[in-house]
């Protein structure tokens, strides 16, 4: 795999002293799809603004496929494709005229047939002769998308692309997202829904503060969500876990009231019935059980809420 | 040089001019009637001939220069402050072109523009006097160096506004007056001795009077004096432009 996307130690202070990234780590392979979590103000638009060469860098490099995004700004800026995450369109331009300037603007010939291309597969076709400002909001956003995509980039940032969307725009959105990456392109995306990230990113990005304090590819969280946690309570409290015990990978509350038992819900066997037995077997009297599943969620907000919360 | 983006934010910016078309030209035409109707016929038939000249044609260069310069101005700052008003300038940063590129596709749209209404008014000026050119290629090209000066200002006030306010102050407060003090409508010798010499300060004055050399070979200043004068005032707003450009300055955050 060859990264498309490299980002080393980059940092944003802005000019009122605020430091909005405090260097991002972040290498992206051709033909993924990132999604970034975080909560508002956590630094997702300003990492891809920044990258897009909207503000510039306080310290720190970024290359797209090789070329640097200062050195070499026009080769890295034409591989690439934004979508804001606010609605910036020129109410009385038609959508046919706004996405062809796009296409010129980033030094591509004009071509009619990929530009009916696009709108076609973003269903604006019908609409490329409409002002901008005679189209609903799901339709901008798609034409935000049409320009972004006029002069064919190879990776695309989507700045939270189904904010303000309804159910089913968004699954149409996840469709476009899913349809562009079998055509080769990398895609990074930003949003606060967690089913999105689920549904159609391959690693999971979690910023918070500034730092980015996880990427991870989606299945290996996915494991992790898929843990369960079986918390066995005892009528009365113990010390210390009962030798008998001593086999399962087990924990004891603080207060000696609760053994803790984690295990695969996707696994063959659990090993809860031979546990319950053994708990029994040691003379441990069952007050009650409980299960909880952990989710991205939990992880998510773990993340935030700890390792983002030192500063 | 990415010409194609040079093209492309030039074609839009006139597709822009062209969709109103009807508006961008009647203005500058009534307001350019209204001003013969009332300088040339009702005062001019009480004015004497300025330098050989009769009053009514006499106004001519001064009367496009203002409508220019105005609409120069205008064009530009509007031009550029528009993207950054609605946000669109996300894309112009975005995209794999360079300052000077962005610089020369809204300049060159508004110096278009200012030119086009320039040579309009020209043109009504011939339904109401008589005038003649004397020297056609140098009234063309000053008629372009103060097009393309101007909007190279009017991009510098579009860059720098920060609200629709700021947009307007500079041409009304300062454009303006020197517009009109500038001889538009009056020869500088016609005035007592001390307002000769203030009046030298006024670059504008160097603009009119050498336009209207190009028209009638008579001028308040040297030509040569006129033509340094515009170049320097090009220069200088190159100069501008080329440190906004260094330093991203109200641009990039
Ligand atoms: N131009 C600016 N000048 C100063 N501070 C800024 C600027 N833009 C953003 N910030 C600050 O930087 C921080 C990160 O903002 P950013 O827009 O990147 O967050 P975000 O993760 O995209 O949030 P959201 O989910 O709300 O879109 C915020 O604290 C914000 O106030
Ligand atoms: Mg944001």
């Amino acid at each position: 795999m060859t990264s498309i996307l490299t980002i080393t130690n980059l940092q944003k202070t802005y000019a009122g002293g605020f430091q909005a990234l405090k260097g991002i780590n972040l290498d992206i392979e051709q033909g993924e799809i990132i999604a970034l979590l975080g909560p508002n103000g956590a630094g997702k638009t300003t990492l891809i603004s920044t990258v897009c060469g909207i503000t510039t860098a306080s310290a720190g490099q970024v290359r797209v496929a090789g070329f640097d995004i200062v050195t070499d700004f026009r080769a890295a800026r034409a591989l690439i494709g934004l979508v804001p995450q606010e609605i910036h369109l020129e109410p009385f331009e038609t959508v046919q005229n706004t996405v062809r300037f796009s296409r010129g603007l980033f030094g591509k010939k004009s071509d009619p047939a990929k530009i009916q291309d696009i709108l076609q597969q973003l269903s604006l076709w019908d609409k490329r002769n409409s002002q901008i400002r005679e189209l609903s909001g799901g339709m901008k956003r798609r034409v935000l998308i049409a320009k972004a995509l006029a002069h064919e980039p190879r990776v695309l940032f989507l700045d939270e692309p189904t904010a303000g969307v309804d159910v089913e725009l968004r699954k149409d959105m996840w469709d476009i997202v899913a349809q562009l990456k079998r055509g080769g392109v990398t895609i990074v995306l930003t949003t606060h829904y967690i089913e999105e990230a689920e549904a159609i990113a391959d690693r999971v990005g979690v910023i918070a503060k500034g730092e980015l304090l996880l990427i991870e590819n989606k299945a290996s969280l996915m494991k992790r969500m898929g843990k369960k946690e079986l918390s066995v309570q005892i009528a009365d409290p113990i010390a210390a876990l009962p030798d008998s015990l001593s086999g399962y990978d087990l924990e004891l509350s603080s207060d000696g009231r609760a053994l803790i038992y984690r295990y695969d819900t996707r696994a063959k066997r659990t090993g809860i019935t031979a546990l319950l037995a053994d708990v029994a077997a040691a003379g441990l009297a069952l007050a009650d059980v409980e299960t909880r599943q952990s989710s991205l969620e939990d992880i998510f907000v773990d993340l935030v809420q700890s390792e983002g919360g030192t500063s | 040089m990415n010409w194609t983006a040079i093209k492309s934010i030039y074609m839009f910016e006139m597709a822009r001019f062209f969709r109103t078309i009807a508006q961008s030209l009647i203005s500058p035409v009534l307001s350019t009637s209204l001003y013969f109707v009332v300088f040339g016929a009702a005062i001019g038939s009480r004015i004497d001939q300025v330098e050989g000249v009769s009053y009514g044609a006499f106004i001519v260069p001064g009367l496009i220069m203002l409508s220019v310069i105005t609409q120069a101005i205008s064009n530009a700052s509007f031009g550029i402050y528009f993207p950054k008003f609605i946000g669109t300038i996300y894309e112009l940063l975005s995209a794999p072109v360079n300052f000077l590129e962005i610089v020369a596709g809204y300049v060159g749209a508004a110096a278009t523009k200012a030119f086009i209404i320039g040579v309009i008014i020209l043109v009504t000026a011939f339904f109401f006097v008589e005038v003649q050119i004397a020297h056609p290629v140098a009234m063309l090209a000053f008629l372009v160096l103060t097009c393309l000066s101007f909007s190279l200002l009017g991009f510098i006030i579009g860059i720098w506004a920060g609200n629709f306010e700021q947009l307007q102050l500079v041409p009304l407060l300062i454009v303006t007056p020197l517009v009109f003090l500038g001889g538009s409508f009056y020869s500088i010798s016609m005035l007592p001795p001390v307002w000769q010499a203030i009046s030298l300060f006024n670059p504008v004055v160097y603009l009119i009077s050498g336009f209207r050399w190009a028209f009638f070979d008579t001028a308040d200043v040297p030509i040569g004096l006129s033509l340094v004068a515009i170049a320097g005032f090009t220069a200088l707003c190159l100069v501008v432009i080329g440190w906004i450009f260094r330093t991203g300055w109200r641009i990039r955050s």
